[in-house]
């Protein structure tokens, strides 16, 4: 039997249910604990590509941080209404669009964090800043790979959902919002 | 095919952030980073040409040797140049150490206290003196200065990433109104600062300085702190 005659994509149906989401959260985690391996080995640089108009590149991180964590409130609130028994055509585009744009956002913030100061214990907030960091991007990684799996337990999409939601919402308490608390509202 | 779009999700951002980090190494590699880490392994720190084009404390690293410049070759000593700043173990107080061919300042501050040190660095060793008996011992290497420091019943233990410019030490030293103001900060790469001023002689929490232009205003009036890069002016 040669490889030309087989089927591009093996048509088998999954029964399992949760045992599903098992190999995205594997992968997931691996993605978590390569992000900390790498934010700890790498030595930081001190050093990264910046944006103009801001004073400077923290200011970069704390605002792209705040638009990544208000675009995740919307998630929560189209996440919660798609739900419901009735909701609108836009609700699932717009929920699509603001997780992608959130995603797109924390991206150099997160390049930042790893490559210019790495993985940080100094304190209690830097130390949660930095898990939560690393467990954001894996947990994200799981649900966008837990997304096209159809054959689930209704209960995994939001429970995963939600975690995206809580790390992303407690990267930013830790980090913008310490910001604006300790250096007040800046650009 | 349209059934993965999350899948396209991760792959872009995927792509997004292996450029971002892209252009970040581009970014380091013609800033002072290099330059810094090679200044910080004694060897290198004469022979490395591309310590050369550094802004930072790190520029001067090739011109130390110069009134020398034929016994330089031969005498590659441990000329560190390089800046380490961080938190203290615990997070208590800040640190700086600032050296330039071997001559080493360092500030330690938590927005409260300071504790001024100067002393040198050779051959892998942190070996400083402050007032009052102040003293900080340590290591440095591998891009990273890790030590204690003690000062009267003061006592922080540290380990402190190289860093570069603007992150590092500042010292400002003016006359304000008739009054003698000694100001020190530490700008960390997270963005956070932390500096006292003392006006003659009485310390206080230093308002926060530029670090684009080491500006700072105190008692109304606006000073320059300047970078410190291993020497005090």
């Amino acid at each position: 039997m040669s490889l030309l005659s087989a089927p591009p994509e093996p048509a088998t149906t999954r029964p399992a249910r949760a045992a599903a989401a098992l190999v995205p959260i594997a992968i997931g985690a691996a993605v978590s604990v390569g992000l900390g391996f790498y934010g700890s080995v790498h030595p930081a640089t001190g050093i990264a590509v910046g944006i103009a108009g801001f004073s400077s590149l923290v200011w970069v991180k704390v605002w792209t941080a705040t638009a990544a964590a208000v675009l995740a409130v919307v998630q929560l609130v189209t996440a919660r209404m798609m739900w419901m028994p009735t909701s609108g055509a836009w609700v699932a585009p717009v929920h699509r669009w603001s997780g992608r744009l959130a995603f797109l956002f924390t991206l150099p913030v997160m390049v930042h964090c790893l490559y210019s100061i790495g993985f940080s214990t100094f304190d209690l907030r830097s130390l949660v800043h930095s898990v939560l960091g690393c467990f954001f991007f894996g947990a994200f990684t799981a649900k966008m790979l837990i997304l096209p799996k159809k054959d689930l337990p209704g209960w995994v999409l939001p429970v995963i959902g939600g975690l995206v939601f809580t790390a992303l919402v407690g990267l930013w308490a830790t980090s913008s919002a310490y910001m604006f608390a300790t250096e007040g509202i800046r650009f | 095919m349209k059934r993965n779009t999350p899948l396209l999700t991760l792959l872009a951002g995927t792509l997004v952030a292996v450029g971002l980090f892209g252009a970040s190494s581009l970014a380091v590699s013609s800033a002072s980073s290099t330059a810094e880490s090679a200044a910080e392994t004694p060897p290198a720190a004469v022979a490395s040409p591309s310590a050369s084009p550094a802004p930072g404390a790190a520029a001067d690293a090739p011109a130390a040797p110069s009134p020398s410049a034929a016994s330089a070759a031969a005498a590659p000593a441990a000329k560190v140049t390089a800046v380490w700043a961080g938190h203290t173990d615990g997070g208590a107080a800040s640190i700086a150490i600032s050296a330039k061919n071997g001559v080493v300042v360092a500030y330690v501050c938590d927005g409260k206290r300071e504790i001024w040190l100067q002393g040198t660095a050779e051959a892998g060793q942190l070996s400083l003196t402050g007032a009052k008996g102040a003293k900080l011992v340590g290591t440095f290497g591998g891009g990273k200065a890790k030590g204690t420091v003690t000062s009267g019943s003061v006592r922080y233990t540290f380990t402190a990433p190289a860093v570069s410019k603007p992150s590092g030490l500042y010292r400002a030293a003016a006359q304000v109104r008739n009054a003698t103001v000694v100001g020190g900060w530490i700008y960390l790469s997270d963005g956070t600062q932390v500096g006292v001023v003392t006006i003659d002689g009485t310390p206080s929490t230093a308002p926060p300085i530029d670090p684009a232009t080491g500006a700072v205003t105190v008692n109304g009036t606006t000073i320059t702190a300047a970078y410190v890069d291993g020497e005090l002016s």
